[in-house]
């Protein structure tokens, strides 16, 4: 009976879903990500990451010449791919020791507020390199 | 009847307000996007009706816009179309949506309960939703300063205002004490040529890239006229007399000059050929620009030439400022230039009684103040310029531009002649980006401030200039020209100095004040050599030890805590597995990012490189190293590391 009853309720909710599509007001165009959040990722990735990562995040940064490992190419496709957003969050507050990478790329949890970490994410995901 | 008929109206009129069905739709997106059975049930059970948030402290706003944007602080709805998509995460959002509403950050209707009114669409709305690409004016309401955390556009359109003298021309609150450091003119007739000032008036920019003086478009009537009235001034007699004795003196050597040149790091502020700073002027052509008599006699006292210049007083010999402008004659000079480049205008009284009244017409004593002396704000007010209605902007004859606010400033920011003939701004040189800025800039400058609860500026830790010999020589070398104290100063350095007697040892930094050298490797700004005497530093290191501490930086951060904690090997192993070598050199090898660190030990105080390290962001915010969150024991450990001198390090 009860099973009967979540079914129901489930088909209702989806249907209700297929049914409707949310009409924007005209003139309003929804985009994603924001300009602001954009503006902030890039702000925070040019002071923060730019050294290593490089302006594009090939990870050609002036200091990358140094690390060995030399820091992830950032804007590869492949590795966009392989990693969810929580992933790359992840690791930007928990550095590379952190999720048992290296120790060079270091641990930012507690020096940038999470909206700076998420807005970082919201950048990297907007210089990925198309494929 | 026709009472029960107007009865009947109002019920149905409310049926069709569009927000019903907005409310309806939100509904449906919601139970569309929700992932279980009770989530839902919860966007069915929606009631449809006005929402609003009232804060009786904000001016008793009320903003009706949760009644359509309802999906603000709903985390289902980050990705959805407007107007019900989650609000962006800034430092106010979600957490104070009730404390401030929307409209103050947003501007619109708060009131209205249809999208063209709330949204202001029309051109004779009194307040226009702010477009998103300015939206961070709305931040500029109630953040005063400068620099606002998390709003870099805003930021940079008002460090760009001040840049570029705005206030000298238009009032505004705030800026009242504002005073352009460009130069007085009263010594033009003798520092330069008619060739020269007529390239220059012509267009500033075309002559030095550094240019802070806008194109004010003039023809050469107007030159003829301003060239003739400029050399007619009479040069003050004590700097006529500093020039020539300057004329007199025998040539120096330019060899020397150039040695002299790099090691004083001129570059740091200037540029040549384009290298360097550029936040004033260019010298690769300087000797076509300024006569050999003016140059000696400026670089030996320039504050008695421009008072407000943020040019040092170096502490150069008679001999070296000869040998400086002896190099500049030899290599820095345009070898295309005319020969009469630097020939004085021959005065003609009547031409120069027209330019002088063109002077003041035009505007020009409002930066160049010191010529006559007088100072007049006589550009528009900018109080309010945020609030203005589009109806009441004068679009002149750009009939080519959108009726809106943010339209009309940016056409005024970037071709403010092209409103009408007559007009007096000039024409500055900003990029679309620096455009957007100011704009928004602008658009944060509110008709009626918020209340004073509601402003905000950033707490500025408190220090002061000491009078008398000490803030004499922090005048004279110009030291806030690039560091900050207590909040005042330039940011050309990272370092400010509201906290340097903490941060170093007094022995490196006398030493240091008179062959200073770099710091940070990457930076082209370099701290000049001023050519400070031993005995100045020593003066100035035993000030700043005195004067310039934070009493939370313990002398000795060891006491107290057990032997195991000044362990430099540990500390030794906590820099490799942190990963410090990455940014930093110590020893042998290690990355440009952050300054070298092998000189810790003479350099910086156990106490200060302790408290850092607990915390780098303590004393300024935007500080790079991260914060790795160490215990006291580790944070000991890798300070007895670094402070263990480089022969003795384990």
């Amino acid at each position: 009976m009860k099973i009967v009853r979540v079914l129901f309720v489930v088909v209702l909710v989806m249907s209700i879903g297929c049914r409707t599509k949310v009409r924007a007001p005209e003139g309003v165009v929804a985009s994603r990500p924001s300009l602001y959040e954009l503006e902030i990722g890039k702000k925070v990735y040019q002071r923060y990451c730019v050294g290593c990562h490089g302006d594009t995040g090939q990870g050609d940064g002036f200091n990358s010449f140094n690390l060995d490992p030399h820091p992830r190419d950032l804007s590869d496709p492949r590795f966009q791919k392989t990693k969810t957003d929580a992933d790359l969050a992840d690791a930007i507050r928990r550095g590379g020791a952190g999720v048992g990478l290296s120790s060079l790329m270091p641990p930012w949890g507690k020096t940038l507020d999470a909206a700076h970490v998420d807005a970082v994410v919201v950048y990297l995901r907007s210089i990925r390199r198309s494929s | 009847m026709a009472f029960l008929a107007v009865l009947g109206v109002s019920p149905i009129k409310n049926a069709l307000r569009p927000y019903r069905s907005i409310q309806q739709d939100f509904r449906r997106a919601g139970i569309a996007r929700a992932t279980n059975l009770k989530a839902a049930q919860v966007y069915q059970s929606r009631p449809i009706a006005i929402q609003q948030i009232w804060i009786p402290e904000l001016d008793n706003r009320v903003d009706r816009c949760t009644t359509c944007h309802l999906g603000i602080a709903d985390d289902a709805m980050a990705d959805a179309p407007q107007p019900f998509r989650r609000h962006p995460t800034t430092p106010h959002t979600p957490k104070d949506f009730e404390r401030f509403g929307c409209t103050v950050c947003h501007g619109g209707e708060g009131l209205a309960t249809s999208i063209e009114d709330a949204h202001g669409t029309s051109p004779d709305s009194t307040s226009p939703i702010i477009p998103a690409a300015y939206a961070e004016a709305g931040c500029g309401r109630c953040h005063d300063s400068i620099t606002v955390t998390d709003a870099p556009t805003l930021s940079q359109g008002r460090a760009l205002m001040e840049r570029s003298n705005c206030y000298a021309c238009h009032a505004a609150r705030g800026h009242e004490d504002f005073r352009s450091d460009a130069p007085p003119l009263d010594t033009i007739a003798v520092k330069t040529g008619g060739v020269w000032l007529q390239h220059w008036l012509a267009n500033p920019k075309a002559v030095d890239a550094n240019a802070v003086m806008p194109n004010f478009r003039l023809n050469q009537q107007e030159i003829a006229e301003l060239s003739n009235y400029l050399f007619s001034r009479p040069v003050p007699a004590e700097l006529q007399h500093a020039i020539d004795l300057a004329n007199a003196e025998p040539p120096g050597d330019a060899v020397h000059g150039k040695t002299l040149f790099a090691e004083s790091r001129c570059i740091t502020c200037h540029t040549v050929d384009g290298k360097g700073n550029g936040s004033a002027p260019e010298l690769g052509m300087i000797a076509s620009r300024a006569t050999r008599g003016w140059l000696i006699a400026f670089l030996r006292n320039p504050h008695a030439f421009n008072p407000r210049t943020r040019m040092p007083q170096y502490g150069f010999t008679d001999s070296d400022v000869r040998d400086i402008v002896a190099y500049f004659g030899d290599e820095l000079r345009d070898f295309d230039a005319p020969k009469d480049i630097l020939d004085p205008v021959r005065v003609n009284q009547t031409l120069a009684e027209k330019g002088a009244k063109f002077f003041k017409s035009a505007g020009c004593f409002a930066c160049h103040a010191g010529a006559t002396g007088e100072s007049e704000r006589f550009g528009p007010d900018l109080d309010g310029i945020g609030d203005r209605r589009a109806q009441s902007l004068d679009f002149g004859r750009r009939a080519d531009l959108p009726r809106t606010l943010d339209a009309w400033l940016v056409a005024k920011i970037s071709d403010p002649r092209s409103f009408a003939t007559g007009l007096k701004m000039p024409t500055f040189s900003f990029d679309a980006s620096q455009r957007r800025a100011i704009a928004t800039a602008l658009l944060a400058i509110p008709a009626k401030p918020v209340p004073e609860s509601y402003r905000y500026a950033p707490p500025q830790p408190f220090a002061q200039i000491p009078a008398g010999v000490i803030g004499e020589m922090i005048t004279r070398y110009r030291c806030l020209s690039c560091h900050q104290i207590g909040g005042k100063g330039g940011d050309t350095s990272t370092a400010a100095l509201t906290f340097e007697g903490s941060k170093v040892n007094r022995d490196w930094l006398a030493k240091y004040l008179v062959v200073p050298y770099s710091i940070r490797p990457i930076l082209p700004e370099r701290m000049p050599v001023l050519k400070m005497s031993p005995a100045e530093a020593e003066k100035l290191a035993d000030a700043i030890e005195t004067w310039y501490v934070d009493p939370s930086v313990a002398d000795d951060p060891f006491a107290g805590h057990p032997q195991s904690d000044r362990d430099p090997a540990e500390g030794a192993r906590l820099y490799t597995t942190l990963g410090c070598r990455s940014c930093h050199i110590n020893g042998g090898s290690g990355g440009y990012y952050g300054p070298p660190l092998t000189d810790t030990p003479a350099r910086l105080k156990p106490g200060w490189v302790y408290r850092y390290l607990r915390n780098p962001q303590r004393w300024r915010a935007d500080v790079r190293c991260p914060n790795y969150g160490l215990t006291e024991t580790d944070a000991l450990r890798l300070t007895a590391f670094l402070e263990t001198p480089p022969e003795k390090k384990p």
